[in-house]
């Protein structure tokens, strides 16, 4: 911006003024907040100063007061199936036809060429999120999770092939999005849609439906068989199935009272075709 | 009535309009966390209503305000048409695009995270590109500010900007350099991951770049509240502006303190240091310096105005001063309520305390205090004194316009007062309920009934404010005349070129923000941190 002169009103003294005065204080903070305040700190925590202007700074993890803990536990996951950007690209090139063809194969014989299964103990696979179902694959195929049919049927397939059939009964007709309009007792659609806070228990519906929030593989319930929602739930409740993290189902199944159990199990079954 | 007229009467219908519906929302949100509407709706519709509620009054009902009252500041403070007014009305007519798009984004169930965003939770592509395009109209309108401006200046060589519109660009540069966090955030990392280009996000940069726009937004939203306090307040009152100078310090001072500073919103993120944290809450305590310079002016320009009264005596000019007018009474009640929400916005800004008070009702209590109390009340003042030249009709009785603000001031008060005690007691925000079966929850539940108390009267107001408008588009009186702005007790002749243009403020402002966000930013460059998961909402 050009400034028109004004010969009566010297501007200099401000143009050096102002930029001494911000750029002091800042220059201040920073020789407080970066080196001073984390050097003392840092010598009563029996840390380095090098390693405390580090920290201070963001470069070192850590606060600069306190001795970083580090854990020596070691890690044993209940899954191996990581949400890497990786196994996100996988999925995203998975191939319907190649999974239609891979369904009609071997899937067929128990979840049904469209994804409704001959069973009531088989899950509906129909509509259900591409995600969820990729992680119980790979879940069968490490032993995350045992069934009698499903952990031979899984080692059998690699990575690809359970991408594509995720992504092909994914593709099948949406599912109905809100049972709860089909009937069902008022205390149960109550537990879908609020939960129970007074146990801990959090809303089903944050997480089961689709495009809830929650982790990416929750499984999508409304038209699920009644009789495989209750044999899980059961499962979680009593440890038998363990391949949620964080044991978030087991936490949750194992408030429930059987009773619960069978009305959230037919909940999810109504509207099934 | 001029086109100019009319088109900063449509940026403040606009405004309000949907002002008036988001307090309806805001009250049913109330509702339903308070033990009577427990159980009322779905956490699902709890989150869409927030996000309705905080879209709107965050970025509607400010930014077409503002844009609003710009218009005419440039227009009766510098005495000459405005440049550009096609592009102004083009602008207008995108906004109200960007606005329809993300409320019907909103309507659908597919853009509930909140207006502050959340990454990796993502909406529909179309939230975000309409509010795109509201930013991108009020980037016209800093535009036009700025032209404004400088053709005055041009046309007046030598002669000190006007107050009114120092501010207001001065504002309008805020806005520029305030708004290039969001946008960068939403344009290189929240819409590509909208549309699927990308399966991840790097949240703490995310994060980072929401809070370089997080703070000096509010100072956005707030100067309209001090170019009323500066220009207009003390003719409303019968006397003068105290200093003019200090008017632009005030407004310097917003522009160099409230950008630097954002990283006080992330203090209990992991993402960055503790020392680039203590450099901006340092900053930090520079904000209050015009609000210091504010409570020193404004009340001795009120003084000057009491004692031309008559006031006598050490406070006998306060009770001198002319309360029954709008302007003068908001002006009054806004203080109180500045006085309360800076007090408790020391407290925020401190790492120690903020600890205690994080993700507590108290933060929201502090942002609806300063926001919806200090700033939008003043909002109101300027409306009841801009209406009359923009339609050429005066307010028939000044009573009804008192009880919206005598309303709105109570009303805020009864709200946000339980508001910050409950958030000390732990009570959390951002949740869609509360479980009062549980003893410790119980014991909450009489002070949010108060604070719906309060609710219900702002929605009163707020109704009751846009029919004080509206019954003034029929009113049979003339408008006064007159100028509206305030003289100084001692009209600057000459200024130096400091205090008459923003050259060495942006330089000033580059710099500091290049101190103080320059690692911060370039640390997720140099060392790329884990991503998270995009969590699309469909």
């Amino acid at each position: 911006m050009t400034e028109l002169p004004q010969p009566d009103v010297p501007d200099r003294p401000w143009r050096i003024w102002a930029s001494v005065a911000v750029v002091a204080i800042i220059l201040s903070g920073a020789l407080l907040g970066v080196i001073i305040i984390p050097v003392v700190q840092g010598r009563s925590a029996g840390i380095d100063a090098f390693t405390a202007i580090c920290r201070a700074l963001g470069i070192l993890p850590g606060s600069p007061a306190i001795p970083q803990i580090v854990s020596r536990n070691p890690p044993t996951p209940v899954s191996q199936v990581v949400w890497t950007p990786a196994v996100l690209q996988v999925l995203a090139d998975a191939k319907v036809d190649r999974g239609r063809a891979k369904v009609q194969e071997v899937c067929v014989a128990c979840h049904g060429e469209q994804g409704v299964s001959i069973s009531t103990d088989y899950p509906n696979l129909a509509g259900q999120s591409g995600t969820a179902i990729y992680k119980q694959l790979n879940d069968y195929r490490t032993g995350s999770r045992t069934n009698q049919f499903m952990t031979s049927v899984a080692q059998a397939l690699d990575e690809t092939t359970i991408a594509d059939v995720a992504a092909y009964y994914a593709g099948q007709p949406m599912r109905n999005p809100n049972p709860a309009t089909l009937g069902a007792p008022d205390a149960i659609v109550q537990l879908v849609e609020l939960g129970d806070p007074s146990r801990n228990i959090p809303p089903c519906a944050a997480c089961h439906r689709h495009g809830a929030g929650g982790p990416i593989d929750a499984p999508v319930l409304s038209e699920q068989r009644q009789e495989y929602l209750t044999a899980q739930l059961k499962m979680f409740a009593s440890g038998q199935r363990r391949n949620d993290v964080y044991g978030r189902m087991r936490t949750i199944a194992a408030k429930l009272t059987d009773s619960e159990i069978d009305g959230l199990a037919a909940y999810y079954r109504a509207g099934l075709r | 009535m001029r086109s100019v007229d009319r088109l900063c009467l449509a940026h403040l219908w606009l405004a309000f309009g949907a002002f008036a519906g988001a307090a309806v929302l805001g009250v049913w949100q109330m509702w339903v966390r308070s033990p009577l509407g427990a159980h009322t709706g779905t956490p699902g519709d709890y989150y869409m209503s927030v996000t309705a509620h905080g879209v709107t009054m965050a970025y509607v009902l400010s930014t077409f305000f503002i844009m609003g009252f710009g218009y005419f500041v440039a227009v009766t403070a510098l005495n000459r048409p405005l440049p550009g007014q096609g592009w102004a009305w083009t602008a207008f007519v995108a906004g109200i695009i960007g606005v329809v798009m993300a409320l019907v984004s909103i309507a659908l169930g597919k853009a509930s995270v909140l207006y502050t965003f959340y990454p990796p939770l993502t909406a529909t592509a179309w939230f975000y590109i309409g509010l795109i395009l509201v930013v991108a109209a009020s980037w016209v309108w800093c535009v036009l500010m700025f032209v404004s401006m400088t053709a005055w200046k041009r046309e007046n060589p030598g002669v000190p900007v006007p107050l009114a519109m120092f501010a207001t660009v001065a504002n309008a540069l805020l806005w520029l350099w305030t708004t290039a966090g969001l946008t960068v955030e939403l344009l290189y990392q929240v819409v590509p991951a909208a549309m699927g280009f990308v399966q991840t996000v790097d949240v703490g940069l995310s994060r980072t770049l929401f809070s370089w726009t997080l703070h000096a937004i509010v100072y956005f939203w707030l100067i309209p509240a001090y170019i009323a306090f500066y220009t207009m307040l003390p003719r409303a009152a019968g006397g003068r502006l105290y200093s003019d100078t200090m008017g632009r310090l005030t407004f310097i001072f917003f522009l160099i303190y409230s950008l630097p500073v954002g990283l006080h919103h992330l203090l209990m993120d992991p993402e960055h240091g503790n020392g680039t944290k203590f450099i901006q809450v340092l900053l930090t305590a520079f904000v209050a310096a015009p609000t210091v310079l504010t409570i020193f002016t404004i009340p001795a320009s009120l003084e000057i105005a009491g004692r031309l009264r008559g006031g006598r005596g050490v406070f006998g000019w306060i009770a001198a001063l002319p309360w029954d007018r709008p302007m003068v009474l908001a002006s009054g009640l806004s203080f109180v309520m500045l006085a309360f929400g800076g007090l408790g916005g020391l407290i925020n800004m401190a790492y120690g305390m903020n600890a205690m008070v994080h993700n507590t009702s108290w933060v929201t209590a502090h942002f609806h205090l300063i926001y919806g109390g200090t700033a939008v009340i003043m909002y109101f003042a300027i409306a009841y004194e801009i209406w009359p030249r923009l339609t050429g009709r005066q307010h028939e009785s000044f009573s009804p316009l008192r009880w919206q603000l005598w309303l709105w001031f109570v009303g805020m008060m009864v709200m946000t007062l339980p508001w910050h005690w409950l958030g000390l007691q732990g009570q959390w925000r951002r949740v869609a309920n509360f479980n009062y079966d549980s003893p410790i929850i119980a014991g909450w539940g009489p002070l949010v009934i108060v604070s719906l108390g309060g609710g219900l009267l702002l929605l009163a107001s707020a109704l009751l404010f846009v029919r004080n408008l509206a019954v003034l588009h029929r009113s049979v009186l003339p408008a006064p005349s007159g100028s509206l702005y305030a003289l100084a007790v001692v009209p600057p002749r000459h200024v130096p070129a400091a205090l008459n243009g923003f050259g060495l403020w942006n330089v000033l402002v580059l710099t500091s923000m290049l101190l103080a966000y320059g690692y911060p930013i370039a640390q997720f460059v140099i060392a790329p941190s884990p991503t998270a998961i995009v969590h699309r909402i469909e």
